[in-house]
């Protein structure tokens, strides 16, 4: 019986601070919770001794925080000192790191306790966390459809409410479109907003780690503490950090929105236009300005984004040759034997279809003719979105086309994963902070989301409009929760 | 749809260090050949500026200073090596092969 576990984390706080409740308490519920969620698959490793000893730790203090005593999942690609980290991958099934991301120090500082790591796309390239060498996922709003990917685990974990909190990563939609999947708020912040370190890389110019919560508030909590400047990060921003929960239930009569014609375009399905042109109607009701924007190189994001993706990946996963970390295989006669082989055994399917073509769009004349091109043109699409910026305060759109779909529908087919990002992958090409919120549901009662997509660093204005949209729908998203 | 050769198979395997089998390149010919022909779509983009963004980031980077810091212990650079020896991480012979 969950007495606490459902409650606000506002409300689990005053319930610590009223002493009803202890760290320890939570952490049963957790744990009950996680055991009748196995069959979902969401959580590779559970790391219930660390919690229940951080527990101790933690009721020997004062109470902190909102977010002291507070359970979170981290997706499994982040590395956290040692507590098995493996990116869902074979190459890593043994890794045990020595050191761990910035955010884990900042939510640690906050008093957060680390119940799992979850389940993702093998190093983060899919689009519905089958590519994990753990198996795929499951929907915790009907387990025969997929989470979403690549941060599927995470999506799961909140989803099925066996945690309030997640973090995921989004390199090319991976926390929008699965938190879209099953009903989650989902946020991908300004590149350079959250620090990187830590984070397995993938494509380092599109990756950032970000917020998956159950709620506007509690995302906005969550990002209040993992955002500001790390000095092991090259590209992490010195902007000050803003209190984001600030600009929740500020009012939202007169913004300027635009949608992006081809976000809404025809490759969007019916059932995601319905519910998206019925929060637009939404918002022009209560005197907002909606229109029709156009933004370049929308139509061609997705080779875009494949070219520029597959080739960082293909450099950053170089790493993984058998020597310092990682699987090896047995017998080796030679050094290049040693490489290949063990990359062969070590790496899934799409890991190394990404990596092959990665490598050759980077070899020779290919640089310049894909790799270079794609800069250049990254660069002319991050001027179309802050010429927008200009006229409007954000900009919004479908997070995903269609609602989630039937585990094992697309396995074969090596461009479906990319297909299922296209309405995603623009903000990661131009940096630009976006994020899912629960917008409606879809005939077979699944979650249907939105993006809300800001200039760089106005992260709070768009959870400003966030938290007026989750209180005019008010949408029951308890949908996946398990008793 | 586009197809890759056997011999373009071979290659970009050989650029990943990543071995195939025999019997997996005609599923490469394809699946590679699939991304290929959706990354070539790029070229039909004509007039766009020359500028070229490696990374959405607009601040100047700053690196930390030069100095030493705290320094990981030999058992902790070991822990997670698949072959070891001593002090040392064991690799087949590269020299004098």
């Amino acid at each position: 019986m969950n007495k606490y576990l459902d409650l606000t984390i506002d409300e689990i706080h005053v319930a610590y601070l009223k002493k009803e409740l202890t760290p320890k308490m939570l952490l049963d519920e957790v744990f009950e919770r996680m055991d009748a969620c196995q069959d979902l698959n969401c959580i590779i490793t559970a790391t219930k001794e660390e919690a229940y000893q951080r527990a101790e730790e933690l009721s020997k203090e004062e109470v902190g925080g909102p977010l002291w005593g507070i359970p979170i999942v981290i997706k499994d690609n982040i590395i956290t000192k040692q507590i098995r980290t493996t990116c869902a991958s074979k190459m890593l099934e043994n890794f045990i790191p020595i050191y761990q991301a910035t955010v884990i120090d900042k939510i640690l500082k906050a008093g957060m306790i680390i119940v799992g790591k979850t389940n993702m796309d093998e190093f983060a390239m899919g689009s519905t966390s089958e590519t994990s060498y753990f198996g795929p996922p499951k929907n915790p709003w009907n387990p025969i459809y997929i989470t979403g990917g690549s941060s599927g685990g995470s999506a799961g974990a909140v989803a099925s409410r066996m945690v309030p909190f997640a973090l995921g990563s989004d390199t090319g939609g991976s926390i929008r479109q699965p938190a879209s999947y099953t009903g989650l708020v989902g946020m991908k912040p300004t590149y350079g907003r959250v620090s990187r370190y830590g984070l397995v890389a993938f494509a380092s110019s599109l990756d950032q780690i970000g917020p998956m919560t159950r709620t506007v508030y509690e995302n906005a909590v969550l990002l209040n503490v993992i955002a500001g400047f790390d000095e092991k990060d090259l590209t992490s921003s010195k902007k000050k950090v803003e209190d984001y929960t600030a600009y929740l239930g500020k009012e939202t009569q007169s913004l300027k929105i635009g949608i992006p014609s081809y976000l809404v375009s025809e490759v969007v399905s019916e059932e995601v236009r319905d519910v998206f042109n019925h929060v637009v109607d939404l918002l022009k009701k209560h005197g907002n300005t909606v229109e029709m924007v156009e933004v370049s190189y929308l139509e061609q994001a997705v080779p875009l984004y494949q070219i520029l993706a597959m080739a960082e990946a293909s450099s950053n996963l170089a790493r993984f040759d058998g020597i310092r970390y990682g699987y090896r295989i047995e017998d080796s006669k030679n050094i290049d034997f040693l490489y290949e082989q063990t990359r062969k055994e070590g790496f899934g399917e799409e890991v190394k279809r990404r990596i092959m073509v990665g490598s050759s769009l980077l070899s020779g004349e290919n640089a310049k003719k894909y790799y270079d091109k794609a800069l250049s043109i990254r660069d002319d699409m991050r001027s179309s979105f802050l010429a927008a910026f200009k006229d409007y305060d954000l900009l919004i759109a479908p997070t995903t086309t269609t609602a989630a779909y039937p585990l094992g529908q697309g396995l074969d087919d090596p461009l479906k994963g990319f297909m299922d990002d296209i309405l995603v992958i623009p903000a990661n090409m131009a940096g630009l902070p976006a994020m899912n919120l629960p917008a409606g549901f879809s005939k077979e009662n699944l979650p249907i989301g939105m993006q809300i997509i800001g200039a760089p660093f106005q992260e709070g204005k768009m959870y400003q409009l966030a938290s007026f949209l989750e209180k005019m729908l008010d949408l029951d998203l308890e949908g996946g929760k398990r008793q | 749809m586009k197809k890759l050769s056997v011999e373009e198979v071979k290659h970009v395997a050989h650029l990943a260090r990543i071995a195939i089998s025999e019997e997996e390149i005609e599923k490469y010919q394809v699946r590679l050949g699939a991304l290929y022909e959706m990354i070539d779509q790029i070229h039909e983009i004509k007039g766009y500026n020359d500028d070229m963004m490696i990374t959405p980031f607009d601040e100047e980077p700053s690196l930390r200073k030069d100095e030493v810091g705290p320094m990981l212990s030999f058992e902790e650079v070991l822990l997670n090596a698949p072959r070891k020896n001593g002090k040392f991480i064991e690799v087949p012979v590269v020299v004098n092969e």
